[in-house]
């Protein structure tokens, strides 16, 4: 196959993997079989099978996440329309995210460090309790690799799915605000998912502390770097 | 179809600010990751009225539901790095789960704290 063909190629089999696994995901729900882990499984599963090697695949990806900055940026919806609760407790909210930010960055690269791992891999781990278009950017200004960024991302969103709310609950953190405020510093989109099951409000702190750890995580990347390396 | 025309004008705004971010962010060298500056200048934007909720959120809205597509062929990236994770998968392992509790035991327990004082 000529490079343009089998770049068309990959980019219509992933958008094709991604939207059999949603509508898989769809009829069958748990918190576990979630689209992105199960259309990942599936495109890596061929690329190995296939012995694609990622340098072939990557025109494909350029061109697949073109928008994802323009999505990314689309976050400002969300944490717009909750304004008035952002307002209302705006000093819990933000001193509990930013601290619990540079708590999860901080461990995690110590953690790392005293673990034996490479600096690449430790700055690659700093960012992974936020979203992944955040993580990615994140990890590659401290010398990360964003792919690694983005499977801590999802490992730490699978562990706060699994075991999230009874973390809460041997903590002692009963209430709701609180929950949800915990979860969304924690494991960002999944662990939104799992306050919103709780209940609206805890939903929608999850959500806004998810935004707002990316941006505490950005700002206090350096402070962590600084640390750490 | 005019729906079609109306998200596909509101993706043009979305993408401008980000590109706008990114170029300032290149402009300046801040180590600020450009998407999420782009949040804050659009969140701000909006704040001001300068930029309508009913500018960005057709777009927004449906690319925020397919987000997640977007992290499929970033992943793919892994394919170089296989035999790390079988070599360091305990300490990955104990980095990953240690630091996620205890940022969620210092989120939850610092914000229970200032809510209840505040109450």
């Amino acid at each position: 196959m000529t490079p343009g063909l089998s770049t068309a190629v990959w980019v219509l089999f992933t958008l094709a993997t991604y939207l059999a696994a949603r509508a898989l995901c769809q009829r069958f729900r748990h918190p576990l079989l979630n689209p992105f882990i199960v259309s990942a499984g599936v495109v890596l599963a061929v690329l190995i099978v296939l012995g694609v090697p990622f340098k072939d695949y990557a025109p494909a990806k350029d061109i697949m996440t073109a928008l994802l900055g323009p999505a990314t940026v689309g976050l400002a919806v969300p944490l717009y329309r909750h304004r008035q609760l952002l307002r209302r407790f705006v000093g819990a909210i933000a001193g509990s995210v930013a601290l619990g930010s540079l708590t999860a960055m901080l461990s995690a690269g110590y953690l790392a460090r005293i673990g034996g791992l490479p600096d690449q891999v430790v700055a690659s781990i700093l960012p992974k309790g936020v979203s992944i278009p955040f993580a990615v950017e994140i990890s590659a200004l401290y010398g990360g690799i964003p792919p690694l960024s983005a499977a801590f991302v999802v490992a730490t969103g699978t562990l706060g799915a699994l075991v999230g709310v009874w973390m809460l609950n041997l903590m002692g953190i009963r209430e709701p605000m609180s929950r949800g405020l915990a979860l969304g510093t924690m494991c960002h989109a999944q662990g939104t998912a799992i306050a919103l099951q709780e209940g609206d409000l805890p939903g929608a702190m999850a959500g806004l502390a998810m935004i707002l750890a990316g941006i505490f995580t950005a700002a206090l990347a350096p402070l962590a770097a600084a640390l750490l390396f | 179809m005019t729906e079609t025309l109306k998200a596909l004008g509101q993706l043009a705004l979305l993408s401008a600010i980000y590109w706008g971010s990114a170029w300032l962010v290149k402009a300046t060298g801040a180590p600020v990751p450009a998407n999420v500056l782009g949040v804050l200048v659009l969140f701000v934007l909006l704040c001001l009225g300068v930029v309508k909720l009913g500018q960005v959120e057709l777009a927004a809205d449906f690319l925020l539901k397919h987000l997640v597509f977007f992290f499929v062929p970033i992943t793919a990236g892994l394919l170089d790095w296989g035999g790390m994770f079988a070599e360091h998968w305990l300490a990955l392992a104990v980095a990953i789960v240690v630091s996620s509790a205890l940022a969620l035991a210092v989120a939850g327990r610092l914000s229970q704290a200032l809510l209840r004082r505040g109450k």
